[in-house]
């Protein structure tokens, strides 16, 4: 999510530009359900903008809203240009739909019973677009540069726990041998990251600009915050994707690029969830349609556990039993989502645990007195970041009147947002995608001083449990600690998540075989309809 | 004239600029987190930032870095972007061409459209050219850019798709491929420049067919052609040309909303993507540029308006 937040977000929303957004939706909206062929169902789930498969051939656009002119291909960046890095590269492993790790450029791979030693077997015969072979020394190249800290990469933090700069050695040109510094049995979920993507040995300095990698499409054009175009690798090892090229174009404006898929300038409109009204509209038109990715965001409301007002479990507890998360999402995204109780593991990974705090304004009453207070009245911090912020803080202050709460809504800049509000003021709403395994989730989000947890949740029986799990090889087992992790974490309310939403998608009406889930698109069945 | 009127105000121009761009400076610096912060976002680990800010200079006093950016910038090096590495002036430069080039259009097409729809009104009026032309005048003053852009974007590129919505290729559009995205920014820039200038062109045209010399043209006999070429057009649109030149200048220093939702690659949406990263040198490029642009646009309006000034063209008159 990082780069994705940073990217898509940060830079690219103004206030005015989202105004300017919903200036659209509103005038557009009205002249087409006005004239339109009755515009109002919402957008279903489907899995691409056509239902038949796509033909072999054609270039597709993508538009994406750029990070900024400081992007990057090199994927350990936090400033990579994300839609870029999944055609060009490969990393060792990725997740599947359900969570579970699949091969990628590692065909096979082990760990010692004591899940300090990990060892992954390479492909054969898998080349770089260059024409050289791949070897363990760009693995261990990789995981060496990702580490680095003039890299300043997301997954450092990660993976610095328990990974040292001379972990990965060579046991021969196909086999890369892993010993970590403290026993992790999730290590290879936790190498499914974005961030790492397998780059050449020796690239750190070049990479930003060659996007030499392994993967289904080949660099042609790059520009950062500008066009760049990718064409189909003949080369590559896997199924050969269906599109003979792709073509990125920067659209910072979130309104520009809807216009530019309703006008059909461009097929596809990524990174962007589009809000329901913008949805139906371009439901509407004759061109283009919305896929919708489900469960794809993770809206949460992030107490600063670090303040006076959220030190108290009980309160936050409190606060968790006070609103109706039915009603929070029927108002903030028109039902299309999935309710969370306050667990923030989506329902679709394989580590969940069916458990949450429901809706008891009474429990809530009873909870906030055991605190020391008749009544709280807090202020909820929110900015047009993302479409849904702004909605659901306003759902929340409706929900919970009635109960001990009161919330008064405060808007931000949208630019300074995770510099001015993030982790600073005690209550907030915050997104992110979904899509990290359960172990990067909650070590990166919920372990007591990482550098992303928005909440300042910090609980040493927490980490234990995490510590625990993490050197279990037995997967039954293994299982049980993070759903344990996951009880602990809802009952010492340590999350206020109301809902997963899905993401509105907007795309063309010719494109066909359109896939995503968490980080992963599918760039090898994407194409355009016969 | 020269001694007399343009050295002094050239004068203050340089003061003029001096001065914005330390107000811009300041406001940057009042404004929350840096380029470091910007950049980095969600992502901005007191590790990460501390690193880029070295990598940046930023680790420096704001003092110390503005004076070291004047001693750059009045030899003529504008530094380089903290986001982008590249250096300023190229970058700033592209944009300024291409809104320039957009200006260029609305203000020779649309104004000179405003004129001749400013002197129509005021010739006829309160009759009906009047009150249409009127009418549709503040509408145009009424609706936000953004609104009007919208609604050509949804009549001329999605319902009859004629125009480009956005210019796909952002940044590294050439002027070739620019062309055909013209129209709809041009369009929706002089429905809401010229709204004013209208406004002041029928005022001004009334005042003058009130005055006594025109009484005395009509009734000897003048044809109305010629009085009005010849008369009301050059003392009405003295007035009117402040209002125009201060319209250049507006369009010169980049039409921030407009440029954003057509994705045109001009000095508005580079501003708006420098104010968003904090990125000081193209700002500041920015900042000297615009404030440039408003003091000769206004110099100019001065310097042509005594040139037209019937008083002025026949000295003999003037007291």
């Amino acid at each position: 999510m990082e780069s994705l937040n940073t990217a898509a977000g940060k830079g690219t929303f103004s206030r005015r530009s989202v105004l300017t957004a919903s200036g659209l939706a509103v005038v557009s909206a009205a002249f087409l359900t006005a004239c339109g062929p009755g515009g109002s169902a919402v957008p279903q789930a489907s899995s691409g903008g056509s239902g038949a498969p796509a033909k072999a051939g054609g270039t597709l656009r993508i538009a994406r809203p750029p990070a900024s002119k400081a992007e990057t291909l090199d994927p350990a960046s936090s400033l990579s240009a994300y839609e870029y890095l999944g055609a060009i590269y490969n990393r060792l492993v990725r997740l599947d739909e359900n969570g579970a790790v699949q091969a990628d450029l590692a065909e096979s791979w082990e760990t010692s019973t004591d899940a300090l030693t990990w060892t992954f077997h390479l492909r054969k015969g898998v080349l770089w677009h260059d024409g050289k072979p791949l070897t363990a020394k760009d693995v261990i190249y990789t995981i060496e540069h990702m580490l680095d800290p003039e890299t300043k990469s997301p997954q450092a933090g990660v993976l610095a726990p328990f990974i040292s700069a001379s972990s990965a050695t060579a046991k021969d040109d196909l086999t890369v041998v892993v010993a970590l510094t403290s026993p992790n049995a999730e290590f290879a979920s936790l190498m499914t990251g974005y961030n790492c993507y397998v780059i050449p040995a020796g690239s750190a300095a070049t990479i930003g600009k060659t996007g030499i990698g392994t993967g289904p499409f080949k660099l042609a054009a790059f520009t950062p915050a500008g066009p760049g175009q990718i064409v189909r690798n003949d080369a590559y090892f896997g199924d050969k994707p269906k599109l003979d090229a792709i073509e990125f174009s920067s659209i910072p404006d979130t309104q520009a690029r809807v216009n530019a898929l309703l006008a059909g300038q461009v097929d596809l409109i990524s990174q962007t969830n589009l809000d329901y009204a913008t949805s139906q509209t371009v439901m509407a038109s004759s061109v283009a349609t919305v896929s919708s990715v489900k469960n794809a965001q993770w809206y949460t409301v992030p107490m600063l556990n670090s303040s006076p007002e959220f030190k108290d479990p009980n309160v936050r507890l409190a606060l968790a039993h006070a609103y109706n998360p039915k009603d929070v999402m029927q108002l903030a995204v028109h039902g299309n989502g999935t309710i969370a109780r306050n667990n923030p593991v989506p329902p679709t990974e394989a580590y969940y645990l069916d458990y949450g705090l429901d809706y008891d304004p009474e429990k809530s009453k009873s909870l906030l007195k055991k605190a020391g207070h008749d009544s709280l009245s807090l202020d909820v911090w929110t900015s047009t970041y993302d479409s849904v912020l702004t909605p659901l803080a306003l759902a929340m202050k409706g929900s919970v009147e009635g109960s001990g709460f009161t919330l008064n809504v405060k808007t931000s800049a949208a630019d300074s947002y995770y510099t001015d509000v993030w982790m600073k003021k005690p209550l907030m709403t915050s997104y992110w995608y979904t899509g990290r395994p359960v172990d990067q989730l909650l070590n990166q989000i919920f372990r007591s001083g990482s550098s992303y947890n928005e909440n300042a949740y910090a609980n040493p029986d927490f980490d234990k449990i995490l510590d625990q799990a993490r050197a279990t090889v037995d997967d039954a087992k293994r299982k049980t600690l993070y759903q344990d992790a996951q009880k602990f974490l809802i009952d010492d309310g340590g999350s206020l998540t109301p809902f997963f939403a899905d993401r509105l998608v907007g795309l063309s009406k010719k494109v066909a075989g359109y896939k995503e889930h968490g980080f992963e698109f599918d760039y090898i069945n994407i194409g355009l309809a016969g | 004239m020269l001694t007399r009127f343009v050295i002094p105000r050239l004068g203050w121009a340089v003061v003029t600029i001096l001065l914005a761009t330390l107000l811009v400076f300041g406001a940057m610096q009042a404004l929350p987190g840096d380029a470091a912060t910007q950049i980095l976002g969600q992502n901005a680990t007191p590790e990460a930032v501390a690193t880029l800010r070295r990598q940046l200079g930023l680790d420096q006093a704001p003092v110390e870095r503005f004076i070291s950016w004047l001693g750059h910038a009045l030899s003529g090096n504008f530094g380089t972007s903290l986001v982008s590495g590249q250096p300023v002036g190229p970058e700033v430069g592209r944009a300024l061409v291409n809104t320039a080039f957009l200006a260029g259009i609305t203000i020779v097409v649309g104004f000179s459209l405003a004129l001749v729809l400013g002197l129509v009104a005021g010739l006829c009026r309160d009759r009906w050219p009047d009150s249409l032309i009127s009418t549709l005048a503040l509408v145009g003053m009424s609706i936000p850019e953004f609104i009007v852009a919208t609604l050509l974007v949804l009549a001329f590129s999605i319902t009859i798709p004629i125009f480009p919505a956005v210019v796909v290729a952002g940044q590294n559009a050439s002027i070739t491929e620019l062309l055909p995205a013209m129209p709809l920014p041009a369009l929706s820039l002089m429905f809401v420049a010229s709204a004013y200038i209208i406004r002041m062109m029928r005022t001004s045209v009334i005042d003058v067919m009130e005055t006594d010399y025109v009484h005395t043209a009509r009734l000897k006999g003048i044809s109305t052609t010629r009085l009005v070429l010849k008369h009301v057009v050059p003392s009405a649109i003295l007035p009117t040309l402040n209002v125009v030149a201060m319209n250049v200048a507006w369009l010169i220093g980049g039409v921030v909303v407009v440029e954003s939702i057509f994705n045109y690659p001009g000095m508005g949406s580079l501003m708006i993507r420098s104010v968003q990263s904090r990125d000081l040198p193209t700002i500041l490029l920015i900042t000297v540029i615009g404030a440039m642009t408003f003091v000769v646009c206004n110099l100019l309006a001065d310097l042509a308006a005594t040139l037209l000034n019937p008083r002025l063209r026949h000295p003999r008159n003037a007291k």
